[in-house]
């Protein structure tokens, strides 16, 4: 079976669409309404979904996920109870690609065998692990030679520089370039460098370009659009929640208008 | 950089986030050029010479040996400038960021000993220093917060988590992640992503090149034990490391055993910990079930970290050194002994090499040599004694109480 993310990455090229994808913290507000917004965020058009395995520790995240997480472990969610949810969901028709966003941790701790087994099982697409360098991921790339088992995204930041080339290389998915310096969440503040930068990636990279960090409309984008694929929304999309009581509604319609805004810039 | 150089065995590495992947590989070029220049090493040793005070004494405990039956030599990193053996990386590393054009500084604290010496040599530099540390911690160590403000350093209320070290070191990173382009962070000990624990171990070898020199005029000999308390490791990597490679040398790591590893409130990773990735390094640490980081306990804000440097990790799994651990009661005793005997007021955290010195020194000889590294003074502490000592003291008159009745 061909893996759901580049499955969605060929469609959107096919019908020249910029993919417009979510973060949110799995387990918030509990088990159940996680569920029901990603069944929401799947009808309202969002072609990527992040879910963010809360963590103790998590460094790359700024305040909004990091309270989300620390929530999220209080309520009791952990691995095994989104790995059941994930099973459930696939069960259930949902086909939107999802990606686990983590720590290196989690998944160390669970072990990196059983995890590659239990994210095969689950339907898993893909992996973004942010303290995972590329120096450091050959344990889990061994893990992952198996039919079936989730692509390592790579991220890149305005600073890889000469890194760029060798983190593409084999690369697949997407690539995820950071917008700016520092950790998620810092609306309005991309790097200075920005559209230099993403131009190098777009130029030598094989598979489509997505920016994250600090993005809360389509707006925002519009100086880079040429250049990404695509975007990625994380805090703004907890905050967004957060205000509306985790409604689905309103998730809903937040992602619908990112997503038809983000292809009429 | 080959896997090899960047680990201890299988501890170690570089678990950061992309964007300090480049900067850290600056940090190792510049340090490996700088250490390897000779005018760069005499720097460092004109302001450990004149700035800090060293070299240290090795002080001969004659009363403490006696009251131990064997031969004990306190390595006195207590009488450094600042009052901790943290000057001498901060030191070294601030050299550094000098020499690599970076104008601010940003350092974790937990006992406030790292933050006060990193406010201390931004000062002396001309630089700009931003202090991250725990709630907790702040309340603990009032005192520090106030010598980092006299000192002209930002200190940072860092309320997420635990609201300790782990969560400072937290912060820093994600400042530091932030900022890196201007902004040099040093950390104050032998953890971190790779080659942070190789520069810590390096500016803190001093104690026991020292100490070595020290015993071999006074003793004409090496000591058969040398021991250190262990947080995240960085008196006791400096204590061992040029001991490392004398198989006759034992090396002792005394960890804090809180209330008793068997409470679960305690700060001991080599005692129960599992090998994880935390702030940039795999080492063992303190976890639960599904893999998140545990809060360390200990009475000393110093030694409650729930990881270890990954070296160390490396020397106990090898067995070239042993880790043990005291309680807060046990450190809290050896404190009081320790005034009482010599007259000198440890730091809580040094305390705990103390007490362990009394348990090895069953198993020794009484013309067999050990060397304890005093890493810091207790001034700091005063506050947590006092209210443990009145904590002692209801405790004991309540048991009379119940007694009487």
């Amino acid at each position: 079976m061909e893996n759901r993310i580049e499955q969605k990455m060929q469609e959107l090229k096919g019908r020249g669409e910029k993919a417009f994808i979510t973060y949110m913290t799995a387990g918030l507000p509990d088990m159940e309404g996680c569920r029901e917004l990603i069944f929401a965020q799947e009808q309202a058009g969002v072609d990527v979904l992040e879910l963010g395995i809360p963590f103790s520790d998590p460094v790359a995240d700024g305040s909004v996920i990091q309270n989300a997480s620390y929530k999220s472990i209080q309520l009791g969610t952990n691995l095994p109870k989104v790995f059941t949810m994930m099973r459930e969901i696939r069960a259930e028709g949902v086909e939107i690609p999802i990606v686990f966003m983590m720590y290196y941790n989690t998944a160390l701790h669970f072990g990196l065998e059983r995890f590659v087994e239990e994210c095969i099982i689950g339907g898993v697409d893909g992996l973004i692990i942010p303290d995972l360098p590329l120096e450091e991921q050959d344990d889990l790339k061994k893990a992952l030679k198996q039919e079936g088992a989730p692509i390592l995204l790579e991220l890149v930041s305005p600073v890889s520089a000469g890194r760029i080339p060798k983190i593409l290389e084999g690369a697949r998915g997407f690539v995820y370039c950071v917008s700016g310096m520092g950790v998620t969440g810092q609306s309005g503040n991309f790097h200075r460098e920005i559209l230099h930068y993403l131009s190098e990636v777009k130029q030598v990279s094989q598979i489509p370009v997505m920016m994250g960090f600090g993005i809360e409309q389509a707006k925002d984008v519009a100086s880079v659009k040429d250049v990404i694929d695509g975007a990625i929304v994380g805090s703004h999309f907890i905050r967004v929640l957060e205000a509306n009581d985790y409604r689905p509604q309103a998730a809903a319609e937040y992602c619908s208008t990112f997503k038809r805004e983000l292809n009429l810039l | 950089m080959k896997k090899s150089e960047r680990y201890y065995g299988a501890f170690g590495g570089q678990f950061v986030s992309e964007s300090l992947m480049n900067v850290l590989d600056e940090l190792d070029k510049a340090f490996e050029e700088a250490i390897h220049e000779e005018a760069f090493l005499k720097q460092y040793d004109y302001y450990m010479k004149q700035y800090v005070g060293r070299e240290t004494p090795l002080y001969f405990a004659e009363n403490l040996s006696r009251a131990y039956g064997t031969k004990i030599y306190l390595k006195r990193e207590d009488l450094n400038h600042t009052g901790a053996h943290k000057i001498n990386n901060v030191i070294g590393q601030i050299l550094l960021a000098r020499r690599m054009g970076k104008r601010k500084v940003i350092a974790e604290t937990g006992a406030g000993q790292h933050g006060v010496a990193t406010a201390t040599g931004a000062a002396l530099f001309g630089m700009e220093c931003t202090v991250f540390m725990g709630e907790e911690d702040m309340k603990r160590q009032e005192l520090n917060v106030f010598r980092m403000e006299m000192l002209g350093a930002q200190v940072i209320c860092v309320k997420s988590g635990s609201r300790t070290l782990k969560d400072a070191t937290n912060e820093a990173i994600r400042t530091w992640a932030k900022t890196a382009e201007d902004t040099f962070y040093v950390i104050g000990s032998a953890v971190g992503p790779y080659p942070y624990p190789k520069i810590v171990k390096e500016f803190q070898s001093v104690i026991s090149r020292e100490s070595k020199k020290q015993i071999l005029q006074m003793e004409g000999r090496l000591p058969d034990v040398a021991m250190a308390c262990v947080g995240g490791g960085s008196n006791s990597i400096g204590m061992f490391a040029d001991f490392i490679h004398d198989a006759s040398v034992k090396l002792i790591g005394v960890e804090a055993a809180g209330h008793g590893i068997a409470s679960g409130k305690h700060a001991s990773a080599m005692a129960l910990g599992k090998p994880g990735t935390l702030h940039g390094m795999r080492s063992y640490l303190l976890q639960d079930d599904d893999g998140n980081i545990q809060v360390a306990y200990s009475i000393s804000a110093g030694l409650d970290y729930p990881g270890v440097g990954p070296e160390h990790a490396y020397l106990r799994d090898s067995g070239r050194a042993e880790y043990v651990s005291v309680t807060d009661v046990e450190a809290m005793d050896a404190l009081q002994e320790l005034c009482r005997l010599e007259g000198i007021i440890p730091a809580i955290e040094s305390a705990h090499a103390i007490a362990y010195a009394k348990k090895q020194a069953i198993k020794m000889k009484e013309d067999e040599i050990m060397i304890v590294c005093l890493s810091g003074r207790g001034d700091k502490d005063v506050h947590t004694v006092a209210e443990y000592r009145s904590q002692q003291q209801c405790e004991a008159s309540g048991i009379q109480a119940a007694t009487v009745m």
